[in-house]
């Protein structure tokens, strides 16, 4: 019987980015219609909804995949993920407006001011979200899966 | 058809078409060994990982728009 290793995989890595979906969508719809704040959330949507889970369940298989060669742990493999969805998605937010680069820093959603100072604690807390992400939530349904 | 028609007809389709049971799925219930896995899951974080844990909690408290920029890489 094929038991659909990759698929199942897949599955597992979006597990997580689907859950934070609601709960994104839930805070923007507050900000924007009960406090009004003019939060650009059809162009905000965009990256959180349309490639995050698909890189996590993609980055899940390629784990799946590589770790029987390279024997890394899965916290390792998750926090190297923000190296490359950090760039895209600032890239993506730039290019649809919710990201505005300004002379002390940047400012997110057209509400969230963070100074250049920031910018490199908020990456490295990534990397710690990542890892953490990684290392008990998608190790822990690789498990449950049968594929770790 | 009399019977013997009926029964080389049957014959014939039971050579043609392949044995259902050969691959009818899991000869076992396998939400059990789901189950004994999830509980075989250790429960304790090693106090690096609450270090992580505090350091996120803490930009999160000290610097609060860091928090819709986090969830937007989700």
């Amino acid at each position: 019987m094929n038991t659909h290793p990759y698929l199942r995989a897949y599955l597992a890595g979006i597990f997580v980015p689907t859950l934070v979906l609601p709960l994104l969508l839930t805070v923007f719809i507050v900000v924007r219609i009960v406090l009004q704040a003019p939060v650009p959330i059809e162009q905000a949507l965009i990256f959180p909804m349309a490639v995050v889970p698909s890189i996590f369940g993609l980055w899940n298989m390629l784990y799946l995949w590589s770790a029987p060669r390279i024997h890394y742990p899965i916290g390792l493999h998750g926090a190297v993920l923000p190296l490359l969805l950090m760039p895209m998605g600032a890239l993506l937010a730039t290019s649809l407006g919710v990201l505005a680069i300004g002379s002390h820093g940047v400012t997110w959603f057209q509400a969230c001011q963070i100074p250049y100072t920031l910018i490199a604690p908020c990456f490295l807390a990534a990397l710690v979200g990542y890892y953490l992400v990684w290392k008990y939530i998608v190790g822990f349904l690789n498990r449950v899966l049968g594929i770790a | 058809m009399n019977e013997d028609e009926q029964e080389r007809m049957k014959k014939l389709l039971q050579q043609a078409l392949p044995p259902v049971e050969a691959d009818g799925g899991p000869s076992r219930d396998l939400w059990l060994a789901v189950l004994r896995r999830m509980d075989a899951s250790p429960a304790a974080l090693p106090w690096f990982d609450l270090a992580l844990v505090a350091g996120l909690l803490g930009l999160a408290a000290f610097f609060p728009a860091s928090i819709p920029v986090l969830l937007y890489y989700l």
